[in-house]
């Protein structure tokens, strides 16, 4: 029945053929619908992403019912972790692709999965594990005494507080640190630490979670190298979490002036469309439910939005889609500029101009799908290429 | 005149009017969620403005980014300075970063689909 449904569609509404990463895109609509949140960026670490990264959870956590006390935590845990990888990025000359500092958020509606990765030297291996080993080894005041017998010895090297850090996240978890080595080659290692912040204390349910979710982020992490994909985002979006992630791609493009100019324009009109025109199939409230993500290949980026759309709406905005790829260069301005001045619909929904404007700045084709999902909504995917 | 002045926030622009000094302008960037609210009381200024204006008004429009919401508004700005420069002289000086040739292309749309007198400046 689903799949008659769905090859119905397809014929009329699916324009998928040149929409690249189909399958990811679809296995992160799959991850969206379960997971509430989940923010995962890839790449050269500063302090303006990390701000943003901050400042991104921080709206998302403000959104959510959870107690204050987990907000704190969950904060105090990504401030260090993100520090961390930011430190030691710089420990390498050369960084190469699958060498990126990582840093992943996620949540579910049991609890959050702090995860970062960076590449280190194979040298280093036996005193971060000798060090997580004690950590783990300790309970709660023990880990308060060993926190200041560190602070005070200073003993840790003066690149320093990297200790202190561990030991300060494990304090703020309330759990275990997990963690793992992988090889690059011969020299370098990649390192992942991975934090379950717990209000309560089962070790051994812990355990067990601990290895699957960090399993589940080094087999995510293999396909963010594979298909160069440098951030995610899944949640909730408003003008906030929107702001956000705008934020981040300043900082991430910051090198790159007139590419990031152009970047940040078709991003804002992607996900400002989400948060005007998306609907809300889900009991979370504060904005609509979408996914972002940006790809990198051969020099091109690949900018990414999903969301669910209500289904009597589908017709109309298909229309638009292929009635906007079909313009020529000189059509697509003779269409921006009469629906720019046509001031006789005064309701900021319809403008119309959000398509037509990121037609003629991404100078490409639109790629799109429509997913039907039940007999009320669909899952809208635009891919534009950069 | 009352001057019309308004801060900028992380989604909003800058806004100068000020009819005593001679100083319009709108800068920074201009993404708000509801362009149509953040746009009624500059465009209701702008019309009481137009009853007696000034000889010469040059407005500045040193904006990095808007969304096409804005770009709406920003017509309809535009629009109202057109009819001040039936009586008056009215000036639009456009400024765009170098390398954001968007901006620049949304300053020439404009000045091709309202007859003011449009300079683009560099910066």
């Amino acid at each position: 029945m689903n799949m008659l449904f769905l090859r119905k569609i397809g014929k009329t509404k699916m324009a998928e053929s040149k929409f690249a990463n189909l399958d990811f895109s679809l296995s992160l609509f799959d991850a969206m619908q379960k997971d509430n949140l989940s923010y995962i960026y890839r790449g050269i670490f500063n302090q303006q992403i990390t701000d943003s990264i901050l400042a991104l959870t921080e709206t998302n956590l403000q959104t959510e019912e959870q107690s204050s006390k987990m907000k704190k935590r969950v904060y105090a845990i990504m401030v260090e972790g993100l520090q961390n990888v930011t430190r030691h990025q710089n420990e390498k000359k050369i960084i190469d692709e699958d060498n990126l500092g990582l840093f992943v958020i996620k949540r579910t509606e049991e609890r959050y999965y702090i995860t970062t990765g960076n590449p280190t030297e194979k040298t280093s291996i036996p005193v971060i594990s000798k060090l997580i080993k004690k950590i783990n080894s300790l309970d709660k005041d023990e880990l308060k005494v060993y926190y200041k017998q560190v602070l005070n010895e200073g003993e840790l090297s003066n690149k320093g507080g990297a200790g202190l850090g561990l030991i300060d996240m494990a304090r703020k978890s309330g759990n275990k640190l997990s963690y793992r080595f992988l090889d690059i080659d011969d020299v370098n290692t990649y390192f992942y630490l991975h934090t379950i912040p717990s209000l309560s204390n089962d070790e051994n349910e812990f355990k067990k979670i601990a290895k699957n979710s960090l399993d589940n982020i080094v087999e995510i992490h293999n396909t963010l190298n594979k298909e160069d994909i440098r951030l995610i985002y899944n949640g909730i979006l408003n003008q906030e979490s929107l702001m956000g992630l705008l934020h981040t791609i300043e900082g991430h493009m910051s090198d790159i002036p007139d590419m990031k100019n152009k970047m940040f324009y078709i991003v804002l009109e992607m996900l400002q469309n989400i948060v005007k025109h998306g609907n809300n199939p889900t009991n979370h409230e504060g904005g609509n439910p979408g996914i972002f993500f940006i790809s990198q290949k051969n020099g091109e980026y690949l900018l990414n939005t999903g969301n669910y759309i209500s289904i009597e709406k589908v017709d109309a905005l298909n229309e638009k889609m292929e009635y906007v790829n079909s313009l020529t260069d000189i059509e697509l301005q003779d269409y921006y500029a009469s629906s720019l001045m046509d001031f006789k619909i005064n309701d900021e929904k319809k403008t119309g101009l959000g398509i037509i404007d990121l037609r003629i700045k991404s100078t490409n084709k639109l790629s799109y799908y429509f997913k039907p999902i039940n007999n009320k909504y669909q899952f809208f995917a635009l891919q534009i290429k950069l | 005149m009352d001057i019309l002045k308004i801060e900028k926030t992380s989604d909003t622009p800058n806004v100068t009017l000020d009819s005593t000094n001679n100083l319009f302008e709108f800068s920074y960037r201009s993404l708000p969620e509801n362009a149509i609210d953040f746009y009624n009381p500059i465009l209701d200024w702008i019309e009481e403005y137009s009853k007696n204006p000034n000889n010469e008004t040059v407005v500045d429009f040193k904006l990095e980014y808007f969304n096409t919401a804005s770009a709406k508004q920003i017509a309809k700005v535009l629009l109202k300075l057109l009819e001040i420069s039936k009586k008056a002289k009215v000036k639009i000086n456009w400024y765009y970063d170098k390398n954001d040739t968007d901006m620049l292309a949304s300053g020439q749309r404009y000045s091709k689909l309202i007859n003011l007198e449009f300079e683009f400046i560099e910066i």
